[in-house]
């Protein structure tokens, strides 16, 4: 949860100059973001009581723990929970209907059919990562509000769709990162209070990168829809350690595998890379370039902003979230923050309610993630490359223009 | 998990990964020649690692056609070997980044079958060549069930224009699956001929398709905007602003309304 004994300045005009793919969806640039949610198709769906509607997709780990972070809220009704673990969602609606002493909270195996449900305004979803971009897409053309967890997307392309998605349908779409601004705000002050100077370049440390899985099928235990699991993944067989939400990233979990997973770089990449972009304040921005170093056998990388900010991975000699700056006195600059009460899962439903952009809005998540996928990229086929933010594709290269995406397993796409 | 332990245990995994590539990127060919051999009895289970000569080889062959052109070869000659499933998913994985107009007769022949069309996709998809969008076009007909909606994914990310025929033809399938995913590729295709057919499409759309005819069409009106083609945008729009949309969609496509009517 979030520290609330410092109360960062609010900062919610700060959404100017935006890099131009995003100006590409002409919507969001020439209509005012705060409409009445009523306008946004909730007339009648939230309680009397004005308290908003949800349900959780991905109930299991760490959506156990997002369900507890909604459900302990006054402002919330929880009425769906859905899991492909049959245990899971039955143990997790009847943790619900505790809570509220009734049996109105229905336990669901298809997101599609929570999607549909008239009533509800809001999910939170915590699946695997190969899944959060079709469930994002899907709230948002159902017109909910949703918050994702980090990270937030599993390829490139993915998430300019879903950016386009939360602006065409003025949906709240917020990240998952808490940790974006709770563990790294020594070093945001020190960026943003001018302690720095002018800031040349920051230093992340982080991995490992995904591996391929190759392990022999088991039993499906009973109860576990696997194919629903495996979803727009390619199809293998079951094994736990495959779709394990374990948060180990050492071959035993989900988080390990490309298919489901940019493991490290993107799992605790989307913390670190998100605190580090927020610190150097290139939250707006995309890489222009990934440059790959190789010294005598030594692999980093290093991604260039338009604006010749640095972001380095794994820089030799240099700390994690090491800043590098002029170190004389440099400008000033307010620092954003949550709205409400309740950390970044109290910014999501205060900006459910007033129509404003969270902290971590769908934009700036999308523009972490890309970075951890150009490095991934980037170390995939061993060269730098440079990346055309507008179009969203790789200049002059076809060969790592096939890596933006990949072919979703039938019935899926986006 | 603290973040700071979190921090520690990735950074010294990460290392031991750049280690082992590091020793991979030695490897010869000779070890390529093994990883081939290897590839014959590859299945669920078996080492991953034994066929990291191909990946590195195909690393070292950026930039030389001939190597790659090779390497392609041996990988389409050992798809028609008869290889498993797991063999099968790795050549195609690996097509999925050298594949050339070479490798699409060997990738076409598994779009029908229920195992392989996915993955064989996974590389045709990817593949800019026009003969992989060919070869899904020609199997659009001949597939069924779940693999009909994978095929007309792959068309629609593709923006084949040449498929919005095929693809309007299934929009009132009685699968609800094919119907959707027929709006929806028609909507990421995204050319005034999209339009039109998701257009006269919407005014008979039952109740089931509303949601996803109105999206495509929004889709659809976001490309053609982009594209230059703000009449045709302008038309949809109007469109989807009327009658008995839900609020959010009317919402959306008055945005679109002002952005058509501003966009230089």
């Amino acid at each position: 949860m979030a520290n609330q004994n410092s109360k960062p300045v609010k900062d919610r005009g700060t959404f100017h100059g935006r890099r131009a793919f995003l100006k590409a969806t002409a919507a969001s640039v020439t209509f005012p973001y705060l409409i009445p949610a009523s306008a946004m198709g909730n007339a009648g769906a939230t309680a009397p009581s004005n308290r908003i509607v949800m349900a959780g997709i991905g109930i299991g780990n760490m959506g156990r723990g997002d369900l507890g972070s909604f459900l302990g809220r006054d402002d919330v009704q929880y009425v769906a929970v859905c899991d492909v673990k049959r245990d899971v969602r039955d143990s997790q609606a009847n943790r619900v209907n505790e809570k509220y002493g009734n049996k109105d909270c229905k336990a669901y195996r298809d997101f599609r059919e929570v999607m549909v449900r008239g009533d509800i305004d809001a999910v939170h979803c915590a699946t695997p990562d190969h899944w959060h971009a079709i469930i994002v897409i899907e709230a948002c053309r159902n017109g909910k509000d949703i918050y994702c967890q980090k990270p937030e997307t599993k390829t490139l392309r993915e998430g300019k769709l879903m950016v386009d998605a939360a602006r065409r349908y003025s949906r709240v779409v917020s990240g998952g990162s808490q940790r974006v601004l709770e563990d790294y705000r020594g070093i945001v002050d020190a960026c943003w209070g001018g302690n720095k100077g002018i800031v040349k370049s920051i230093n992340v440390n982080v991995g490992p990168l995904p591996t391929d899985c190759n392990k022999a099928g088991e039993s499906v235990p009973d109860g576990f829809d696997w194919d629903m699991w495996l979803g727009p993944a390619p199809w293998a067989p079951y094994h736990p350690h495959r779709c394990s939400g374990s948060y180990s990233i050492d071959g035993t979990s989900w988080r390990s595998f490309k298919d489901y997973s940019g493991g490290g770089m993107t799992d605790w990449g989307a913390h670190h890379f998100g605190g580090a972009t927020f610190a150097i304040d290139v939250r707006e921005l995309e890489p222009e370039e990934v440059i790959f170093h190789n010294e005598n056998g030594r692999k980093f990388a290093t991604c260039r902003y338009p604006n010749g900010k640095l972001l380095h991975h794994n820089h030799p000699g240099r700390g994690n979230l090491d800043v590098e700056g002029t170190n004389e006195a440099g400008p000033v600059k307010p620092v954003p923050g949550y709205a409400g009460t309740g950390g970044i899962y109290g910014d999501f439903i205060d900006c459910v309610k007033t129509r404003s952009k969270p902290f971590r809005d769908i934009e700036y998540a999308v523009h972490t993630a890309t970075v951890c996928h150009l490095f991934l990229i980037a170390y995939e086929l061993e060269r730098s490359l440079k990346w055309d933010t507008a179009r969203q594709q790789f200049v002059n290269d076809d060969e790592a223009n096939r890596l933006v995406d990949v072919a979703r397993r039938e019935p899926w796409v986006i | 998990m603290t973040s700071k332990e979190g921090t520690t245990m990735a950074v010294a995994v990460g290392a031991a990964a750049i280690a082992a590539g590091r020793a991979m990127a030695q490897t010869g060919s000779a070890a390529v020649d093994t990883a081939f051999e290897t590839l014959k009895t590859y299945d669920w289970g078996s080492d991953r690692e034994a066929l990291k000569p191909i990946d590195q080889a195909i690393i070292a062959s950026h930039g030389d056609p001939a190597a790659r052109k090779a390497l392609e070869k041996r990988l389409v000659d050992a798809l028609a070997g008869g290889l498993s499933r797991s063999a099968q998913d790795y050549v195609c994985r690996k097509l999925k980044v050298v594949g050339t107009s070479q490798s699409v007769e060997a990738l076409a022949a598994l779009l029908p079958a229920q195992e392989t069309s996915h993955i064989a996709r996974y590389a045709l998809e990817r593949i800019s060549d026009e003969k992989a969008a060919e070869a899904m076009r020609d199997a659009l007909p001949k597939v069924s069930g779940k693999l009909k909606p994978g095929m007309i994914g792959s068309l629609g990310v593709r923006r084949d224009a040449k498929s919005v025929k095929p693809i309007s033809g299934l929009l009132g399938d009685s699968d609800g699956q094919i119907a959707q995913t027929a709006a929806q590729s028609l909507g990421l295709i995204g050319t005034p001929a999209a339009a039109k057919e998701l257009s006269a499409f919407a005014k008979k759309a039952p109740a089931n398709m509303k949601i996803p005819v109105a999206d495509a069409c929004l889709v659809c009106a976001e490309r053609l905007l982009a594209d230059g083609e703000r009449a045709a945008a302008l038309a949809l729009y109007r469109e989807l602003n009327s009658g008995d949309q839900p609020a959010h969609v009317k919402v959306a496509a008055m945005k679109g309304m002002l952005a058509a009517t501003t966009k230089q």
